[in-house]
């Protein structure tokens, strides 16, 4: 009888799908009679035999809870024959966290029309020759509970997936397919081409602007070479793309040498063995003899520093009493992640601090560093005042990033500037002391997420073969000295400035007028003094 | 007819059985990569639950059974005012003294309240958890409340209230609660009217923290590098001092009526409306079902693009057919009450195609639902519910809920036979015991001319079939 069920409801399924879905309403056939509904539900009792939820289950076998041991953050790290690199580490909990990072994105497409990395996460997770359609390859994921995404930075690009550990086999299968063996059918490349043409359409039509400025500040940074490429698709190519440029694109940079497959969350030995299965015995789809010798971009950055500017109407939150902004950002070329000089920077990125004037949170926020107590705290018209550090393998950008009416622009600015020239001015004992403490504790909280110590070990790994511990990380912050961040604030503050600006900008000052702000307290303490008594 | 139907039930609920003993002997073999969840209650009746995962950060937090449910008429709106000045300083220490003491720490404090539970939490490091817990334990016996910060907290909380009114899906969910529970408190809002902030005094908030902050309603709970014997110490040296002094706080039932609220603005270029019905309490089993039915309606954006591979049939018809700029389906639990629906934004002319494919996916649900719809949806929730415990945050959040909604942490292995055991029977029968043929609760802002009446949208809870 209970096939006869299955039957009809195959039956009415096809008929939906069939017949589209607003013209099936006749065409499915209920009977009220055939419906089993539990004399329970009718009843409103309960629909399942369960005891409630406040308790427990019978029948359920004891378990074995693990418990807590600390020295599993211990990276392990294999270096296949052809050279891919495995790397993983153990942690708490069902699921895992596997991904495949690659020394790739915007900065190598110097040679190609930019925007390719952007369509490539458009791409990604789509059909390969293993999954007929993304359906297929979701469905696997999700019985294994997975999730998957793919984000890129200016110089590596991030495919990562989440799934119960049981489920690592097929999760692996799933990256090696991905990065290695896309389909990049014609309708995938038209509806990634469509995606990326409707973010561009929305990114100017949203309030938000910290896409578009990254993008400008950078630009001024390194003009025209390696970490200044955009990272957002130019509209003229959005339509230049295609699967050619992309496949080769990928031969080129997709190489094992230039990629790293991390996990977090499992046994170093199976997926050692997985990955080799997967990603070395299986091939690429894109043919590549012994004679082939990939072409990469390999110049170093060059800072060049200067202006970028875009004069436009801002669109405003909507439904909020927010005025209209201007947002500029000042940058200046700080240090690799390899440079000794890279951990006091983050020290100083750290006491400089800042955010939002009206950001939401209780203490802890950083409401005493140095962009709260010296710029927002005093000037009220400034809506956001907040200091990045972005370091890449071979050099750094430091920025400030500043909103306020447009207006107020001028004076934004110019704060801003001598708010950095001020950086290479006394570093206070408790500042310091408190800078380094929250640096440390933000470490050490961001690591509690499994995808972040994924990333962190796979971009470690990838740019020196190896993971420092957290532990090195929080001992080098501990011995930075005032002496240091005075060092590196000067190091800094001896190379020109990157200023980006976009909103209403006829209050915006010259480029030399903010330079000689940044220069001139430097070079004189009187200076320095004097705006302490504009400042009060 | 009817007795084969008879027939059929019996053979499922067999069915039923021997799944539930698979999915059992499953689970013998497998370790669970977790650490276990300790209890403890002292003894005035605080209870100490906390997961030792020995990381190098930790959280805790005070979770408080205490929130706009338990307020009047006329306080209602005072248990938000305390969580605004909760960190305005104690008769311990200054507004000042305390930041600075949690900034030099790199530690962060949080509160918040929703309509049943108050919360204050505090992240660090896992050394500084003894200081995290005298802090907690300070701000929630000895805040100052003083009157000058009163009134300056008193327009923080307008502006904020101006904040909620342009979040458009907050203002929805409180028309949603005002009309599904007329005349009861779960109808309040949680920031209160504001005639009652205007006038909420020092007295008001003492005497909410006096009935309500007793030592048998709060939780302290703790996840990461926290040792659960010295987080018992703690709560012994930092609580001791409080007494139960109010033994028996009645929860008023709330009643749940079928109705609706429209705040039509034409000038709006969207209408976001809310279709509920009532569902389950927090603790009961039917909950389980109830969110399995849930995930099968899902929740979809237009960023997502094409939903063709969705597993929701209502996101791919979304997608297809242009029906809305987003849609999600909630589940919200109560002590004793529930509200299950949807929520969504669309546009003026699409409001009642939308409308028409909700009901009728609602009523697939409750008639032809499949097994392997069902089985995608079990997985599917799992993954939400397991995957969003990570860091010690999420974990301490869902220890301290869990704590005050089901007096137990459930195991997770527990959760997992659970879900499992959701059968497509169990589906149907949940969605017709709260669904089918019963009246929703409809809370709709903007352009919503086009939202069908009243009366079409009852209708559409029912089939009528031959």
């Amino acid at each position: 009888m209970s096939h006869v069920m299955e039957v009809k409801h195959l039956f009415s399924r096809l008929f939906s799908l069939k017949n589209g879905l607003s013209a099936n309403r006749w065409a499915v056939r209920n009977y009220s009679q055939d419906i089993e509904i539990s004399a329970a539900a009718v009843n409103r009792g309960n629909v399942t035999p369960l005891p409630p939820l406040s308790e427990a289950m019978p029948n359920l076998p004891p378990v074995i809870y693990s418990s807590a041991v600390t020295d599993d953050a211990l990276t392990e790290v294999t270096v296949l024959s052809n050279g891919l690199r495995v790397a993983s580490e153990k942690k708490f909990g069902q699921f895992c966290t596997a991904g495949v990072v690659i020394d790739s994105g915007p900065r190598y497409e110097v040679a190609y029309p930019n925007g390719i990395c952007h369509f490539l996460e458009k791409l990604s997770f789509g059909a390969t020759h293993m999954y007929a359609t993304r359906d297929v390859m979701h469905r696997e994921l999700e019985k294994h509970g997975g999730i998957c995404d793919c984000q890129g930075s200016r110089d590596t690009t991030v495919y990562a997936t989440s799934a119960d550990s049981r489920g690592l086999g097929a999760v692996t299968q799933v990256l090696a397919e991905v990065t290695l063996r896309p389909q990049l059918t014609p309708d995938e490349i038209e509806s990634a081409r469509q995606a990326v043409a409707f973010e561009l359409e929305t990114l100017l039509m949203r309030p938000e602007q910290e896409n578009i400025l990254m993008d400008m500040i950078h630009s001024a940074a390194y003009k025209a070479n390696t970490l200044g490429l955009p990272k957002i698709c130019r509209n003229e190519n959005v339509n230049k793309i295609d699967r050619d440029i992309i496949l080769n694109y990928l031969k080129n940079h997709y190489t094992p040498d230039r990629m790293v497959v991390a996990a977090v969350g499992v046994e170093h030995e199976p997926f050692v063995e997985y990955v080799q299965k997967y990603f070395v015995d299986m091939k690429p789809t894109w043919h590549v003899d012994e004679a082939f010798v990939p072409n990469v971009d390999r110049s170093i950055a060059q800072y060049t520093g200067g202006m970028e500017q875009d004069d436009c109407e801002i669109p405003l939150y909507p439904g909020s009493d927010l005025p209209e902004l201007t947002h500029i950002v000042i940058g200046l070329e700080s240090c690799s992640h390899s440079d000794p000089d890279f951990v006091p920077t983050c020290v100083l990125n750290m006491m400089m601090g800042g955010g939002g004037s009206f950001s939401a949170g209780g203490p802890g926020k950083g409401m005493y560093t140095r962009l709260y107590t010296n710029v927002l705290n005093r000037y009220h018209w400034m809506f956001n005042a907040t200091a990045y550090n972005h370091a890449y393998g071979d050099t750094g950008l430091f920025c400030i990033h500043a909103a306020s009416p447009p207006n107020r622009i001028y004076d934004t600015t110019l704060v801003i500037a001598r708010e950095l020239a001020n950086m290479a001015g006394k570093v206070g004992e408790t500042e310091l002391r408190r800078a380094k403490t929250q640096l440390q504790s933000m470490l050490l909280m961001n690591l509690e997420a499994r995808p972040v110590v994924f990333e962190d070990v796979g971009r470690q790994v990838l740019a020196t073969g190896k993971r420092k511990p957290p532990s090195y990380f929080i001992n080098e912050i501990e011995k930075t000295t005032a002496e240091d961040v005075i060092r590196v604030a000067q190091r800094m503050l001896s190379t020109k400035p990157a200023v980006a600006a976009r909103g209403k900008l006829a209050h915006l000052p010259t480029y030399d007028e903010i330079q000689a702000n940044i220069s001139n307290v430097k070079s004189d303490t009187s200076q320095g003094r004097k705006l302490n008594l504009f400042r009060a | 007819m009817l007795k084969v139907a008879t027939t059929l039930r019996l053979v499922s609920r067999q069915g039923n059985q021997v799944r539930l003993l698979a999915t059992a002997a499953g689970y013998k073999e497998a370790l669970v990569n977790v650490p276990p969840t300790k209890l403890s209650v002292l003894d005035n009746g605080i209870r100490v639950a906390s997961e030792d995962s020995g990381a190098a950060t930790a959280t805790v937090g005070l979770w408080i059974d205490a929130g706009s449910r338990y307020e009047t008429y006329r306080n209602n709106g005072v248990a938000h005012f305390l969580e605004h000045m909760a960190f305005k300083g104690t008769s311990k220490r200054s507004q000042t003294d305390l930041e600075l003491l949690v900034e030099n720490m790199g530690a962060h404090l949080n509160a918040y309240t929703s309509r049943e539970q108050t919360v204050f939490y505090a992240k660090c490091l896992a050394n500084d958890v003894p200081a995290a817990v005298e802090i907690l334990a300070d701000i929630i016996q000895n805040s100052s409340l003083a009157e000058p910060e009163i009134e300056r907290e008193r327009g923080v909380i307008l502006r904020e209230m101006q904040d909620v009114e342009s979040n458009l899906q907050e203002v929805v969910f409180d028309h949603l609660h005002a009309t599904a529970f007329q005349g009861t408190p779960l109808g309040q809002t949680i920031l209160g009217p504001t005639r009652n902030i205007k006038k909420i005094s020092k007295s008001d908030l003492q005497n909410y923290i006096k009935t309500h902050y007793q030592p048998s309603r709060i939780v302290l709970a703790g996840a990461g590098g926290v040792d659960h014997q010295k987080l018992v110490d703690l709560a012994n040296k930092n609580f001791s001092g409080l007494k139960n002094t109010v033994t028996d706080v009645e929860i008023t039932p709330c009643r749940y009526t079928g109705s609706e609220i429209r705040v039509r603005d034409d000038s709006m270029p969207l209408a976001h409306v809310a279709i509920a019905v009532e569902g389950a309490g927090w603790t009961d089993a039917d909950n389980i079902p109830l969110m399995v039915a849930n995930t099968l309606i899902g929740a979809w954006d237009r960023s997502q693009g094409g939903g063709v591979n969705n597993a929701s049939y209502l996101a791919r018809a979304a997608s297809s057919g242009n029906l809305c700029h987003s849609f999600q389906s909630f589940n919200t639990c109560y002590k004793d009450t529930g509200l299950w629906g949807i929520y969504f934004v669309a546009e003026p002319l699409q409001l009642e195609d939308m409308v028409y494919n909700i009901q009728k996916e609602w009523m697939k649900l409750c008639n032809t639902v499949t097994e392997g719809e069902v089985e995608r949806a079990r997985n599917l929730l799992k993954t939400n519910m397991l995957l969003q415990l990570d860091g010690t945050t999420p974990v301490c959040e869902d220890i301290g809920r869990q704590m005050l909604c089901y007096n137990r942490r459930i195991p997770i292995h527990e959760l997992d036979a659970r879900i499992d055991a959701v059968t497509v029977q169990n589906v149907r029968d949940v969605c017709y015991k709260y669904l089918y043929d019963r009246c929703p609760a409809v809370a709709a802002v903007g352009p919503t001319e086009g939202l069908p009446d009243y009366t079409r949208i009852r209708a559409g809870m029912y089939w009528l079939r031959v």
